[in-house]
């Protein structure tokens, strides 16, 4: 293929930065173009504020509650929630899977059971856990750990399970003691499973964050959904639901994504041998 | 230490026969612990009841019917919202895939109300539908909607052109190229957008059941909650866990296996 002169003289970052700029306006067009519609259908079809609010009552919503601090509040108190319940989660499930996944034997033998606990992973433990813990922090960060946990320690499993014997073999055979075995062959080995698993788990418990605010705590993005709908406050509830879907575009977009690629690609040739 | 591990390989050659068995082993140490530990009384018996509770209130609930019932009505509710998400996932689906202009107007949409989740639309449905039906039913759709469209994308998108060119030039038709060709080789993500839209529906109709409660597994937990009642908790627990368990790894993992095997051409 012939090289454009044009795309020789511009500097790389340059037509990266366009190319990104003009990414973004190509994402974002489309959802301007829903916000458009929506200012244009609500006062064309005189739809009740009760049943959808228009763009400017969200907005008002947004400014008033920004500027009495209660939005930051909610949102604070609910990335708090998934924060602490994820690094808890992580934290734990990580080195319990390569323990496990270490040893193939055990390994078969427990993938079941995980399997079993990710699929309870989240919203099934809330009842159990507000008894347990009754309502509130207690709770909800036991939802999150239960998501994250499972779904990573499985995913720890299946990724230290797969890497294959020769490599261990080899790092062992080259004088890798137990130490440099588990930092520098098991670990980066499973770390895209890890990735993955984080990711899925995030998603898992994001869903029961929100699930369990609705159901069993005084403050955070779900309980003002929740509140709101008890006074129709439509505006509140749109805006509540735009946030959420905002944070969590940013979290996956920003955070995860790029952190699942980087590792899949620097340790893709673990995965393929 | 020989003794442990003859019985180990015994126990692989039995696995290796009948691979039912590696699922309902694992399970018999747990319960053996749990059995100890709700007998030694380590936590109050009201919260953590044993084994034996959790049986016996599953038999009396079966006797009552509630159980059967609220079973029905979960697996109702989650096969109706599955197939109706179906039904408008896939052909929207192969719409995006196929045209580069409904790619770029519809993605970043499907992106953003796919982060919006299930669960948050909730308010907002108890308001237009109150509570009932047509508020869980669109819940469920709604869930699993985007995995199947998403995943749909993907797998019209890993159907190499020349495929579709090579067909056309034969003289397929564009109805025959879209059925014989972009079809049968999106089919195994498809199938991958089902099973994870059946797995977060699968959670949002908890949800759902939970919050607006009528009837349900979700529900009967909920409503054990609200009683105090840990035995039903769990009892829903585990009712939830295993039919999960059985529907994913008896017939979804299965159908995703198969048609990866037999479209594995197509795709790789």
């Amino acid at each position: 293929m012939l090289v454009m002169p044009s795309q020789k003289i511009r500097p790389r970052w340059m037509t990266r930065g366009f190319s990104s700029i003009a990414g973004a306006a190509m994402f974002v067009a489309p959802l301007l173009v829903l916000v458009i519609l929506w200012a244009i259908v609500i006062p064309l079809f005189q739809i009740n504020p009760r049943v959808f609010p228009s763009v400017g009552a969200v907005g008002t919503a947004a400014i008033d509650s920004i500027r009495d601090g209660t939005l930051i509040n909610h949102v604070g108190a609910s990335l708090l929630r998934v924060g602490l319940g994820t690094l808890l989660g992580v934290v734990t499930a990580v080195p319990l899977g390569i323990a496990m996944g270490v040893s193939p034997a055990v390994s078969t033998f427990l993938t079941p059971l995980f399997r079993f606990f990710s699929v309870l992973a989240g919203i099934a433990w809330i009842p159990i856990a507000t008894l347990w813990f009754g309502y509130g922090f207690g709770a909800i960060i036991f939802v999150i750990f239960n998501a994250v946990f499972f779904v990573v320690a499985y995913n720890t499993l299946l990724g230290v399970s797969t890497i294959p014997y020769s490599l261990r073999n080899a790092a062992a055979s080259l004088g890798a003691g137990r130490w440099a075995l588990l930092t520098q062959v098991l670990l980066p080995g499973a770390l895209p499973n890890i990735v993955t698993g984080i990711r899925t788990g995030l998603g898992f418990a994001w869903r029961g964050l929100i699930a369990a605010e609705m159901i069993a705590t005084n403050v955070g993005l779900g309980y003002m959904l929740f509140v709101a709908r008890d006074f129709y406050r439509t505006e509140v509830i749109v805006l509540g639901m735009i946030v959420i879907g905002l944070l969590w575009l940013l979290i996956d977009r920003l955070l995860l994504v790029p952190l699942e690629r980087s590792t899949i690609e620097r340790w893709g040739m673990v995965r393929r041998a | 230490m020989n003794i442990i591990l003859k019985g180990w390989s015994a126990y692989t050659r039995m696995t290796a026969r009948w691979p039912g068995i590696a699922a309902i082993v694992p399970f018999i140490p747990v319960v053996l612990l749990w059995t100890a530990v709700s007998e030694a009384g380590v936590f109050p018996r009201a919260f953590f009841p044993g084994p034996g509770d959790v049986v016996r209130s599953f038999f009396t609930l079966t006797y009552k019917g509630i159980l059967p019932d609220y079973l029905q009505d979960s697996l109702i509710r989650l096969i109706t919202g599955a197939a109706v998400g179906m039904a408008l996932g896939i052909p929207l689906g192969i719409l995006i895939g196929t045209s580069r202009w409904a790619h770029r107007a519809c993605w970043p949409i499907l992106l953003f109300f796919q982060a919006i989740g299930d669960i948050a639309w909730l308010p907002i449905l108890l308001i237009w539908f109150g509570f009932g039906l047509t508020t869980m039913t669109f819940v469920i759709v709604y869930t699993v909607l985007f995995p199947v469209v998403l995943n749909t994308v993907l797998g019209v998108e890993s159907v190499p052109r020349d495929l579709a060119r090579a067909a056309r030039s034969l003289g397929a038709s564009r109805a025959r190229v879209l059925w014989e060709v972009t079809l049968p080789g999106a089919l195994p993500n498809i199938i991958t957008g089902l099973r994870n839209g059946l797995g977060y529906g699968w959670r949002a109709l908890i949800a759902v059941e939970i919050i607006v409660g009528t009837s349900g597994i979700g529900f009967m937990m909920f409503d054990a909650r609200r009683a105090g009642s840990t035995v039903e908790i769990i009892l829903g627990m585990i009712i939830l866990g295993l039919l999960w368990y059985i529907v994913d790894a008896w017939i979804l993992a299965p159908i995703e296996r198969a048609t990866g095997k037999r479209w594995g051409l197509v795709t790789s």
